[in-house]
């Protein structure tokens, strides 16, 4: 009876209660795009990092991976002083650069990376092959286009270019066997790569980049209980390097994007007040022009509870209604603003800074619906304590 | 008709304020209704009569004095008790009906017995037997906005006989009807009070007055006559 | 870009870890650090440091000459960068950089054209080119432009939503004033004169609510400023305030305020009288 007596109640007032309604809709929204927005980030790139299992990257000594040119020298005697660790499942030794294409009098630039492709967890090859010979090279869809070449043909391909001279070198004549789509990549970068030692002869002609040398070195370790301390064993034993596991890598980015954070903490609290202010209002004015019904409820013997009870499941309605409308809302707006953000220059194509993860949504709506019985209760605890005769009296008054 | 009074009321006094003054709405007033009785209770406009009658019907509560229903001290009760003792005890009427405008004539005879715990079927069959006494079968389904004031004031006389109580209070029962439809709630309370209804009503209306058994005169919050 | 390749050690004239002087270098040239780094390493000037392009290998011996504050650089924010400058051609050596440098930046003699300057550098010059500073702000600040776009956007949804607020709060409170405004219709008081009353009203909370807010968005602004500049340890502007937002602030909230209560109180008088006190 106390849900049909909330329910007609709504009913009555047809347009009040749709407009409040999409208020409430509204502020779910925001509040859970703020939510999205606080932990998508972060779980996004966790998920990046993992992609192919790797928990630990090595990168020289203050930096994180590719944020410098620097790299680190010995990689042959690195890997062997790595293996010497049992709990150290594999290895990939990465080298970046940039290299320069002549395309039609002008020059194409990309960055590179070396690898070995056993091991790689870069790219995923989408087609043709991978780089099995020394002289293989492949490239993303956007240096292919920018190259207007095809899998097979050769390119001639330098890491060095003086602008000044307009000459290349480090020159190698490389034949596109597959396109790939970089994991790390960025929407709009143009990237290849090769053999780590292809790079490297490319590089002996360079000085400041020639020898056995590595930009970043990515570890799978056998067991996931060791990553931590594997890290402070590598830092032990190698000291001119930096061992980030996943966390320390979220760490940092976390403390370089905490503005998001902050933003998404005071937005997602400007909502969920709004939401609670506006069941509040509409619980309230709906008390106060049915003081006389409410009277007339206690005086023929309604408890004070149940009729609490009955506007409290008003304020329930429509935070429930609310909150599953602002779900589909939050979500659409969430991939509007998320589109925006994606175009940071450098990021990630996989990254996305709103996350839907279920369990995050569901407590944020919850908390608004939990507000919803909140706001609600205390102008229906006030509406239930009116005094019988006198509010009867003033409502014949009126 | 028993002798035993089923209200009884001594040196009851009621104040409150109004703005900055203080109103004495009942000034030491002591009666008593035996079980099965017919009163009115009669006089000018703030005279106390309605403040008396919500005395009475427990839903408010004495500045001192002691009320007594049915063997029952009330004055004292706490909100929960006296919740209950309305619910299962008294019926009321008000003059301006407060009938659910979003539930229909069944629906809103069925609220107190919902309250009481009444299970579902039983509450329908009650209801329809209620709006059948009062004439009012045909209309169960109906919508307060769709009925006339005295169906209304009908329906709200079902109503308040939903859970079988001791006592019916009325409070200017005809205040909002015509003449013709007065007469009609005047011979439902005549019909009721012969069946064994208490019932004590508060009212302008000479006709229903003098329907009744009993007349109590108030005058400035006393009883003057009665 | 090179800068980042320098790692800076320092070594204080009693310490015990103590690497014999290289013998590059046998009079101490002087480097200037910026703040963060003095702050985070406990250095100060006149302090002897070692710098070298990679860990652990054998540099040059310098003298802090200078701690530097930090600029109001957009793109230095939120990045750990520590920065240090050398003399030129020290830098050249230290790194085996060559006789080379990744720019150059001009400044010119007042009154000078700066595009007719460009043009004849880049007539003459072979393999660079010339731009003007502020085309390469531009550039520079991509992430920048991405930061205002989501801002505007988060402004806009903002806006959209207040305004949903704002009219289903007037709805409800004018709505709470039925039985008042049917009394003042039956006494043969104009829709018109109702509806201006309640315009009035609506449009006095407004501009009460708009200095409020100007005065919430002042205070808010100063906050963000004085916390994020203490965070980034920058004295960049996170947020300004100028009289072209007070204005379109105040007038947008003006407009929503007025409109929202136009829109409540025509609900209301178009209805009968007699229904808004419920018969």
């Amino acid at each position: 009876m106390r849900a049909v007596l909330a329910k007609a109640s709504l009913v009555r007032h047809r347009a009040r209660t749709m407009l409040a309604i999409l208020g409430v809709a509204i502020a779910a929204a925001m509040l859970l795009d703020m939510v999205m927005l606080a932990t998508g980030m972060r779980e996004s790139f966790r998920q990046l990092l993992l992609t192919r299992g790797f928990q630990l990257r090595l990168s020289p000594k203050g930096t994180l991976p590719f944020d410098t040119d620097a790299t680190i020298g010995d990689v042959a005697g690195v890997m062997s002083t790595l293996r010497r660790n049992s709990d150290i499942r594999e290895i990939s030794p990465v080298l970046g650069g940039s290299i320069h294409i002549a395309v039609g009098g002008r020059d194409v630039s990309a960055s590179i990376l070396g690898i070995d492709p056993k091991v790689q967890g870069d790219y995923e090859v989408l087609s043709g092959n991978d780089v099995t010979a020394a002289n293989a090279i492949v490239v993303n869809a956007r240096l292919l286009g920018e190259l207007r070449s095809k899998i097979g043909d050769t390119i001639s391909v330098s890491t060095g270019y003086d602008p000044q001279t307009r000459s290349y070198s480090g020159q190698r004549a490389l034949v596109v066997t597959g396109t790939v789509r970089f994991i790390y990549g960025a929407s709009d970068q143009s990237a290849a790569a090769v053999r780590r030692e292809t790079l490297q002869e490319m590089n002996a002609q360079l000085p400041t980049r020639a020898g056995d040398r590595a930009s970043l070195f990515m570890i799978r370790v056998r067991d996931s209980a060791n990553v931590e301390a594997t890290r402070h064993w590598i830092e032990s034993q190698l000291p001119n390097v930096s061992a980030l596991s996943i966390a320390t890598a979220i760490a940092q980015v976390d403390q370089r994007l905490s503005y998001f954070r902050q933003l998404s903490l005071i937005l997602g609290a400007v909502s969920l007040f709004v939401g609670f202010l506006l069941v509040t209002t509409l619980v309230t004015v709906s008390v106060n022009e049915r003081a006389g019904e409410i009277a007339v409820l206690r005086a023929i013997g309604v408890s004070r509870s149940h009729v609490i009870e009955q506007i409290v499941v008003e304020g329930v309605f429509i935070s429930l209604l609310g909150a599953i409308i602002g779900l589909a809302l939050g979500l659409a707006t969430a991939r509007y603003l998320n589109s925006i953000l994606s175009a940071f220059p450098g990021l990630p194509m996989a990254i996305d800074f709103f996350l839907f993860q279920p369990r995050a949504a569901w407590s944020a709506l919850g908390l608004l619906i939990a507000s919803g019985i909140g706001a609600g209760v205390y102008p229906a605890f006030r509406a239930a304590s009116l005094p019988i005769a006198e509010t009867l009296r003033k409502e014949a008054i009126a | 008709m028993s002798e035993s009074p089923i209200i009884s009321l001594r040196d009851v006094r009621r104040d409150y304020a109004l703005g900055a003054e203080r109103v004495h709405a009942l000034q030491g007033v002591s009666l008593d209704v035996v079980r099965g009785d017919y009163v009115a209770i009669v006089g000018p406009s703030g005279c106390g009569k309605s403040t008396l009658l919500n005395l009475i019907g427990v839903i408010d509560q004495p500045t001192s004095g002691t009320v007594t229903i049915d063997g029952k001290r009330v004055d004292d009760m706490s909100d929960r008790e006296a919740t209950q003792f309305r619910l299962r005890n008294i019926g009321f009427v008000f003059q301006r009906f407060y009938l659910m405008p979003i539930l229909s004539a069944l629906e809103n005879v069925a609220l107190p017995m919902a309250e009481a715990g009444v299970p579902k079927d039983e509450r329908v069959k009650r209801a329809t037997g209620l709006l059948t006494y009062v004439w009012l079968g045909n209309r169960q389904r109906h919508r307060p906005s769709e009925m006339s004031g005295g169906e209304q004031q009908r329906v709200a006389i079902a109503r308040a006989l939903a859970n079988q109580p001791k006592l019916l209070l009325a409070d200017e029962p005809t205040g909002e009807l015509d003449a013709k439809t007065g007469t009609e709630i005047i011979a439902l309370f005549q019909r009721l009070n012969n069946d064994g209804t208490t019932i004590v009503v508060v009212t302008h209306d000479e006709e229903l007055a003098s329907a009744a058994r009993r007349k109590i005169h108030m005058r400035d919050g006393r009883v003057v006559d009665g | 870009m090179l800068l980042a390749l320098l790692l800076v050690s320092a070594l204080t004239q009693d310490s015990t870890v103590a690497k014999p002087l290289p013998t590059r270098e046998r009079i101490p040239r002087t480097i200037a650090i910026d703040e963060v780094l003095a702050d985070q390493a406990h250095l100060h000037v006149g302090d002897r440091v070692s710098i070298s392009p990679l860990p652990n290998t054998p540099g040059d011996t310098v003298i802090i000459g200078a701690i530097v504050r930090r600029g109001a650089d957009p793109s230095e924010v939120a990045r750990g960068d520590l920065k240090v400058r050398l003399h030129l051609d020290q830098l050249q050596t230290l790194s085996n950089y060559g006789d080379r440098v990744d720019r150059f930046a001009i400044q010119t003699k007042p009154g000078t054209d700066i595009r007719s300057l460009i043009e004849r550098v880049n007539g003459i010059a072979f393999g660079f080119r010339a731009y003007p500073s502020s085309e390469i702000a531009v550039e520079t600040s991509r992430t920048f432009q991405v930061v205002s776009r989501f801002h505007r956007a988060i402004g806009i949804i903002t806006i959209v939503a207040s305004s949903v607020f704002l009219l289903c709060i007037m709805v409800l409170k004018v709505e709470e004033r039925r039985r008042d405004i049917a009394a003042l219709r039956l006494m043969g008081i104009s829709r018109a004169t109702v509806v201006r009353a309640i315009i009035t009203e609506a449009a006095l909370i407004a501009v009460l609510g708009s200095a409020l807010g100007i005065v919430l968005g002042w205070l808010v602004s100063v906050f963000v400023n004085w916390h994020y500049q203490a965070v980034y340890r920058t004295p960049l502007a996170f947020s300004i305030v100028t009289p072209m937002i007070v204005i379109v602030a105040v007038a947008l909230s003006l407009a929503l305020g007025v409109g929202a209560g136009i829109a409540a109180s025509l609900r209301l008088v178009r209805q009968p009288p007699l229904a808004l006190f419920g018969r």
